[in-house]
């Protein structure tokens, strides 16, 4: 294979470009290497074993997190599909007035993390403390509360309208790019309404929707931060959550191998749906580079109508976010968790906010400022060097680097944070101390972050063109030079809004913090994480409040700088 | 200047690799302008990149001004920093973040080339006023005209007193009107500076009116290196003539060293040496070189005006003689009814001879 090269040398930029592919491989394949181990690892009393698999798939535990899994994915699909893609019709089909409020709240959508809201709805519907089945008992005098969230189709619920404002994105740019004027020739060409729906418009849309439905679907099964806050204390496992008490068990040693052979179940798993992921997309591709360009479609006139979309819109913004948050927001200065209501309103102090523990909200917080700045930095670079070699050179390898770059968006997160602390602890242990340092969480973000960098980086150097930079490189200019005078000035709208998404996408993770979390690393989710795993609902509540508080002058930067090109790519 | 010798240079595609570049060899004298002509495809950009070091090329070697900048076998590489070179690409490539004057400075004070910072700003008026752009150069280059974005793109490859000029098909963006004004200022801006220039295009007018010389190239290969007048009046084969303005084919059959007989009958011409007689050759004839008067009158062969096409300066008449049709340039203001009968002459001069096979 011959390497990417710029007038006959290896471009410099390669070794930058590689670094992360060479992360991503060394987090999984470290993953494999360990559920083939047994016995201390890393040590010579270690040996290559299939007792790990054995045990796995021996122990019935693992059959039931699978069905819990699968129903869980499924209902996360299911909910967010329903609620994203009527929006994203209506928003790209028809009048109706507000079409910015409508991004906005989706984009916002999007950005508040799962944990929240995933705490915001235990307050509502834990079977025990959730306060609609507290309301319901005294009500109607039952032994036990009805409405149970803790369930893998409660928790789907809730994580599917965390992924709703994802469906619409991925589908609201099918519907800009099918040209409705396809419809109109078949209808015109003698075919009934029904018979255009079943040839024309299905087929058309179908590959979008069905790759919005393997991403979601994949984004799903590897979830934590819902089935964690809802799912762990009541002990219903998934994936995810099964995983995380095999390697963080509360009385015991962990097993390592066990954790790396369900890890390996899971990566094969994203893997068979990556590839079919793939196939779905360059067919929806095909589609798109016959239609689209240089049209507008007819809008639908909704009349009347316009009120009731706006009331689902609006129905949807309240229960997935704006309530779960303001219970969030009402226990932070509660007493204990329990409903809100006149008396409670009279109890309300800033008593809990005396309980926290600032020392260590100060940490979390210095460390998520850190990864903030550096992480972002990182990625930046790193998909410059990705972009630039795929867009500007000829080599094979570059398809090699597109998949590389491509590949930690449908693996996911959890995996690369489980392969981080493997290598961490039993591969650099000795010569490198990651463990424990938010170096280790900043390279598992930045792998996780550099497809979106990328793409968004690889349409803006497509629209400049080469010989703008090569204008530079013939007037005397050297590559350095060249790239700060002429390609960042004209990449910068595009690097800011990457820069500032990337930020707000790191201040919200839970699941890799988490994972990668020690007392020296912690950063503010996670310390939001640990007061609520240790049943201090008041407290967690309490840091979620100030994260919010910080999260609107972010919100409001990424307003003012990024969002067109934010939303156009991802 | 330039002297390219054994330049090839191979792409790889889909298809299986692509011969941009075949094997040419080029040698543009100091102060020359040198123009590549020749259609869509023909590998001109391929060779003007390759001196501009934008391309490596896969055999060869490329000396600018003496200095060895690229040998395919021997290693060696000037970057296109290091080269002396000012390029006009077909995009014109202006930056659109910078405006008039900043586009034109540029060079000067982040290139390889740069100057003391004194003397920036005169000499950046003076490539603005030599492309008539004194008092634009504030503006910003996305506000500006296409003729005008190219004026920029010349002054900031000449900014730096370049001592060879590149020039990627600059004009073919521009209105018919601009073009020609355009193509007389380059001429201008060129012989003003005393720069050696390469210039690409596939627009044969252009070429004609602008190089000192003129380089007809097709599939990578040159298939002629000559003065403008020689490329129109004896191109060495069917391709140029094709080509480089308008000719009357037909099919001929050598008769001895001085007639051939074809479809007009036998005519007199100028056999080239390695035609023996019996060969089958293709006449050619330019439209211009054809007379023609109305009636019967004149002796020669006799014809019927098919069609004419009025063009302002001339008129172009297709007349049918014989089993022949024959496009023919008349100048002045005769005009000629349609199935008017007329006789054309055929002067011997007028006849190219292209052996068969080329
Ligand atoms: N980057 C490339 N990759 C693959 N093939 C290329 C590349 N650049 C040029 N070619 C091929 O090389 C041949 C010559 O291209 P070149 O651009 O030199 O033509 P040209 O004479 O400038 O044509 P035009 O008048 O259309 O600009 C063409 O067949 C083209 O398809
Ligand atoms: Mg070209």
């Amino acid at each position: 294979m011959r390497l990417p090269r710029f007038n006959g040398q290896v471009s410099p930029l390669l070794p930058v470009a590689l670094a992360p592919m060479a992360l991503v491989a060394v987090f999984i394949l470290v993953i494999v290497w360990v559920s083939f181990q047994s016995g201390t690892l890393g040590t010579v009393h270690s040996s290559y074993t299939l007792e790990n698999y054995h045990d796995v798939l021996g122990d019935s535990a693992i059959y039931g997190v699978i069905w819990n899994t699968l129903w869980f994915a499924f209902s996360t699909v299911f909910f967010a599909l329903i609620i994203g893609l009527p929006i994203a019709w209506l928003t790209e089909r028809t009048t109706i007035p507000g079409k910015a409020a409508i991004y906005v709240i989706m984009t916002l959508g999007l950005l508040i993390p799962g944990i929240f809201v995933a705490m915001g709805w235990t307050f509502i519907a834990h079977p025990r403390i959730g306060f609609i089945n507290r309301w319901l008992v005294d009500l109607f005098a039952l032994d036990n509360g009805p409405v149970n969230i803790a369930t893998p189709m409660g928790m789907g619920f809730v994580q599917g309208m965390n992924l709703a404002p994802l469906a619409f994105i991925l589908t609201t740019q099918m519907f800009r790019a099918m040209n409705p004027m396809l419809e109109e020739a078949a209808r015109t060409a003698g075919m009934s309404a029904t018979a255009t729906l079943r040839r024309v418009t299905l087929p058309l849309a179908g590959p979008a929707i069905l790759a919005a439905v393997i991403y979601i679907f994949i984004v799903g099964i590897a979830t934590f931060d819902i089935p964690a806050v809802i799912g762990l204390g009541n002990r219903v496992y998934l994936f995810s959550t099964y995983l995380f008490t095999l390697t963080f068990p509360e009385d015991m040693e962990p097993r390592y191998g066990i954790t790396g052979a369900v890890g390996v179940l899971m990566i094969v798993v994203a893997l068979v749906l990556t590839a079919w992921y793939g196939r779905v997309l360059q067919r929806g591709n095909r589609y798109q580079v016959i239609t689209g360009k240089g049209y507008r479609p007819k809008m639908l006139d909704l009349g009347g109508w316009n009120w009731a979309a706006w009331g689902m819109i609006a129905v949807y913004a309240l229960i997935s976010k704006l309530v779960p948050i303001a219970l969030v927001g009402f226990i932070a200065f509660a007493p204990y968790v329990a409903p809100p209501s006149l008396e409670m309103w009279e109890q309300l102090s800033l008593n809990n906010f005396y309980n926290v523990n600032w020392e260590l909200v100060w940490r979390g917080m210095k460390h998520t400022l850190i990864l903030m700045f550096v992480v972002p930095l990182a990625v930046m670079v790193c998909a410059f060097a990705i972009s630039w070699l795929v867009v500007r050179t000829r080599s094979r390898g570059r398809y090699a680097l597109e998949f590389g770059a491509f590949l930690p968006h449908t693996v996911p997160e959890l995996l690369f944070a489980i392969g981080a602390l493997l290598v961490a602890l039993f591969v650099l242990k000795d010569y490198v101390p990651l463990y424990g340092t938010v170096w280790l969480i900043a390279l598992v973000y930045l792998v996780t972050r550099l497809p979106f960098a990328t793409r968004a980086l690889n349409g803006a150097l497509l629209q400049i063109h080469k010989e703008l930079e090569e204008a530079a490189y013939v007037s005397g200019l050297t590559m350095l030079r060249a790239s700060r005078r002429v390609l960042l000035p004209l990449l910068r709208p595009t690097l800011m809004s990457v820069w500032i998404w990337t930020a707000l996408l790191v201040y919200r993770e839970v699941t890799v913090a988490v994972f990668l979390a020690t007392e020296s690393n912690i950063t503010l989710t996670a310390v939001v994480w640990s007061y609520w795993a240790a049943a201090g609902m008041t407290e967690a509540s309490v840091v979620t409040t100030l994260m919010i508080l910080f999260f609107s002058p972010l919100l409001l930067l990424f307003w003012i700088f990024g969002r067109r090109s934010a939303l156009a790519e991802d | 200047m330039i002297s390219i010798r054994k330049l090839e240079k191979i792409f790889d595609s889909a298809r299986g690799p692509v011969r941009a570049v075949d094997v040419i060899d080029l040698e543009v004298a100091e102060g020359e302008f040198m123009v590549l002509l020749g259609p869509s495809g023909c590998g001109k950009t391929t060779t003007l990149r390759c001196v501009a070091g934008l391309e490596r090329p896969d055999g060869g070697s490329i000396e600018i001004d003496g200095e060895l900048v690229d040998s395919a076998g021997g290693g060696t590489y000037v970057p296109p920093e290091r080269r002396d070179i000012g390029m006009v690409f077909q995009s014109y490539a202006v930056w659109p973040h910078l405006n008039v004057f900043q586009n034109v400075v540029l060079p000067l004070t982040e290139g390889q080339r740069r100057i003391p910072r004194s003397e920036v700003r005169d000499r950046a008026r003076e490539a603005l006023r030599l492309v008539r752009l004194d008092g634009l150069e504030e503006r910003p280059v996305t506000d500006l005209s296409g003729g005008q974005q190219q004026r920029v793109a010349l002054a900031r490859a000449v900014v730096t007193r370049p001592k060879v000029l590149l020039m990627d098909e600059p004009l073919s963006n521009l209105d018919a009107r601009l073009r020609d004004q355009m193509r007389d200022e380059l001429r201008r801006i060129a012989e003003s500076v005393n720069v050696t220039s390469l210039y690409v295009t596939h627009d044969q007018a252009e070429a004609l009116s602008l190089g000192d010389r003129v380089c007809v190239m097709n599939e990578g290969e040159i298939l002629q290196l000559a003065t403008p007048k020689e490329v129109y009046s004896e191109p060495p084969n069917l391709f140029v003539a094709r080509f480089v303005g308008e000719m009357n084919f037909l099919p001929a059959k050598v008769l001895d060293a001085g007639h051939v007989e074809s479809g007009l009958g036998a005519i007199e011409c100028a056999v080239p040496p390695g035609c023996a007689p019996g060969s089958a050759v293709t006449l050619g004839i330019r439209p211009e070189h054809i007379g023609m008067t109305a009636g019967e009158s004149a002796a020669g062969p006799r014809g019927q005006v098919l069609r004419q096409t009025y063009l302002g300066d001339a008129l172009h008449c297709q007349v049918q003689v014989g089993e022949v049709e024959l496009t023919v340039k008349a100048v002045g203001d005769a005009e000629y009814d349609r199935g008017a009968t007329v006789t054309v002459s055929l002067p011997e001069k007028g006849w190219h001879v292209f052996p068969e096979g080329q």
